[in-house]
């Protein structure tokens, strides 16, 4: 049974007069336990669509349609009372900048344990404290965090406490948006280890959004591959890297080093991102793909579903009109 | 923090050495001097000049006056006016009580109206009130203190009719106790509005833009995503950020409104440090002057080391070790 499973969902920002589409037509579901990673590069939503299922957008830009049902509850359609109390019991979030995870003049277990109250009101601050040092303990980190200050600790430290942070209560789902992007290849793998045992012991579903491929292929069992708002392909990390059928994902994959093999230049794709405010016509990547056709200026390709639940959004999907990749 | 304020007190000792110094080297630069004004304008005589400029020590060379300042000072002793030979100390604490009385008042005041309504203003941004308060403050921000007075003077003494257009007491009233207090608020009204409606302005803009600035961290994000109440982020945790730039504000705005006041104070005939200032200025009065600045650099010293205190106090960020 699908934990999350989100239709048609569209994000538009209004900023004057202009409407930028950041999040266009993006349907997947996420398996209890599971683990999705999200990649794409700047700009494709990935952010966006994390910040639309933890209900963060601003209000007075932002415009949200769509359905996100999550554990059979239509996030979208609750009040905001509502929706607070889903907030870090079920649905928490690591974020992009730890180091500016939590304020800098108040120390860190205080913090912490007022997070604690707002769902635990009538616990003891004795108990509270227990429970973020239980934390603490979980991300392998001293006791002193408790009395230290943000600035105290260093990059990877501070992602540790956001990750201890948002275990506090067991959330059913943790978005995880570049939680280890700011960190160095040793520190990085090593959070990444921890937080995959921990998702087994906690029986956690993650979400987890990054530019980096690899960190997708080493840490996710599903892969969901974003351009311009758009959802590109989606399937197992199996399947897709072994063999990618979007001409955007076998691009994205050819412009990773190979680790072992000869050293080659790097591919990069050519062209930039188009405009979010004009989309185009045709298929959103079709200005900048290699094998497209009259056909993909002119009509939006539709998504087509595969084994293993396996999505491609591409009009010459598999060489279905002979068009070898 | 004990070598902190050992290294503070004795670095706000060095600032007043060097103002005092400077302000020493730019009064005697200035023409004329104490004893010519004495001596008078139609028919000085000669003899009584040079008395009186070995009297006052005027004939000894500059760094030896100075020196010789600084050897009475550290004894405590400020000098005698030479104008109106009183001892400086008397005249200085004459008048520094209403000095301080419209400058502290004044600040005080600004910081906790301007806080408020920038405060107001960051959190309904882009509504008909901040879009307001923000032109408003631009207009008194450009506005000279002393136009200002005259302005108000204007309006709410002469049209209206509310107010006493100069003085601190109706001297022909000669009220005592409680009735005095409420003279002197009487009197304090429009110089107090003038100072405070100067400085609303950047205390408003300052506390304004560092909620807004604060609201749009990260770590207010975190606390959104956790399910905090607006208000209780608000509270708890923006509060505390965004009052840090105004906590600097308030030193350097105490500092130039001590000195800077002078001139309010004339227009309204405040009977302040400022008339002091200005009477001595005229007159070339050096002992006197000297003491004027004494006074201000030691109290502008020590309100910066109060703010640095009370910062370190607030911002974990800040160590003096």
């Amino acid at each position: 049974m699908s934990l999350l499973s989100i239709k048609n969902a569209n994000v538009i920002y209004k900023v004057k007069d202009t409407e930028i589409h950041a999040v266009n037509d993006v349907s997947f579901e996420v398996e209890q336990q599971d683990s999705v990673g999200i990649v794409g590069e700047s700009g494709s939503g990935k952010s966006t669509l994390a910040m639309m299922i933890l209900r963060l957008l601003p209000k007075d830009t932002s415009v949200t349609e769509g359905e996100i049902e999550f554990d059979d509850r239509e996030l979208l359609k609750m009040t905001e009372e509502e929706f607070d109390k889903l907030r870090w019991t079920e649905l928490a979030a690591v974020f992009q900048k730890s180091m500016n995870a939590l304020s800098p003049v108040h120390r860190i277990g205080h913090q912490m344990m007022n997070i604690y109250k707002v769902h635990c009101p009538n616990v003891s601050k004795l108990e509270t404290k227990k429970r973020v040092l239980e934390l603490f303990r979980m991300v392998n980190l001293p006791e002193r965090v408790f009395h230290l200050y943000q600035h105290e600790l260093s990059g990877g430290m501070m992602q540790r406490v956001s990750i201890a942070l948002s275990l506090m209560f067991n959330p059913k789902l943790i978005i995880m948006d570049e939680a280890t992007t700011a960190l160095d290849v040793i520190t990085e793998s090593q959070i990444l280890e921890e937080i995959m045992k921990l998702q087994k012991e906690l029986k956690l579903t993650r979400l987890m959004i990054t530019h980096d491929m690899s960190i997708v292929a080493n840490t996710c069992r599903k892969v969901a591959v974003m351009y311009a708002g758009c959802l590109l392909e989606y399937g197992l990390v199996t399947d897709v890297i072994a063999s990618p059928r979007h001409p955007y994902t076998i691009g994205l994959l050819k412009s990773f080093p190979n680790f072992k093999g000869e050293r080659a230049e790097i591919y990069s794709m050519d062209g930039n991102l188009p405009d979010l405010s004009r989309l185009p016509e045709g298929c959103v990547f079709a200005p900048r793909c290699p094998y497209a056709q009259k056909k993909c200026f002119t009509c939006p390709p539709q998504t087509v579903t595969y084994e293993n639940g396996r999505q491609v959004m591409c009009h010459f999907e598999g060489g279905n009109n002979g068009i070898q990749y | 923090m004990k070598r902190f304020l050992l290294k503070r007190i004795l670095s706000g000792v060095l600032i007043i050495f060097i103002s005092l110094l400077i302000c020493f080297v730019l009064i005697h630069a200035a023409p004329g001097n104490p004893v010519t004004i004495l001596a008078g304008h139609d028919n000085p005589s000669p003899e009584m000049i040079e008395s009186l400029t070995e009297k006052y020590g005027l004939d000894k060379p500059l760094p030896m006056q100075f020196v010789n300042y600084l050897g009475t000072l550290l004894k405590g002793d400020l000098g005698y006016s030479i104008v109106s030979d009183k001892p400086v100390v008397t005249l200085i604490a004459e008048k520094i009580f209403p000095t301080l009385l419209l400058a502290l008042t004044g600040v005080i005041l600004a910081v906790v109206i301007g806080t408020m309504l920038g405060i107001y203003a960051a959190r309904k941004k882009g509504s008909r009130f901040d879009v307001a308060v923000n032109s408003i403050s631009y207009v008194f921000d450009s506005t000279p203190g002393f136009w200002l007075g005259l302005m108000m003077i204007l309006l709410f003494a002469s049209t209206f009719k509310l107010f006493p257009t100069a003085g601190m007491v109706d001297l022909r009233a000669g009220y005592t106790g409680s009735a005095k207090v409420l003279d002197i608020l009487h009197h304090l009204f429009l110089p107090l509005l003038t100072v405070t409606l100067i400085q609303i302005p950047r205390f408003f803009r300052i506390a304004r833009s560092s909620v807004i600035q604060i609201m749009s961290e990260d770590f207010i994000t975190t606390f959104r995503a956790a399910g905090m109440k607006e208000s209780q982020i608000f509270r708890d945790y923006v509060f505390k950020n965004a009052i840090l730039p105004t906590v600097t504000l308030f030193g350097i705005s105490l500092a130039y409104v001590l000195g800077g006041i002078v001139i309010v104070e004339i227009v309204f005939a405040w009977p302040g440090m400022g008339r002091l200032l200005m009477d001595a200025i005229m007159k070339r009065d050096y002992p006197l002057l000297m003491g004027i600045y004494l006074t201000l650099s030691v109290s502008i010293s020590v309100t910066m080391l109060l703010v640095d205190i009370v910062y370190a106090a607030i911002d974990p960020r800040i160590r003096y070790e």
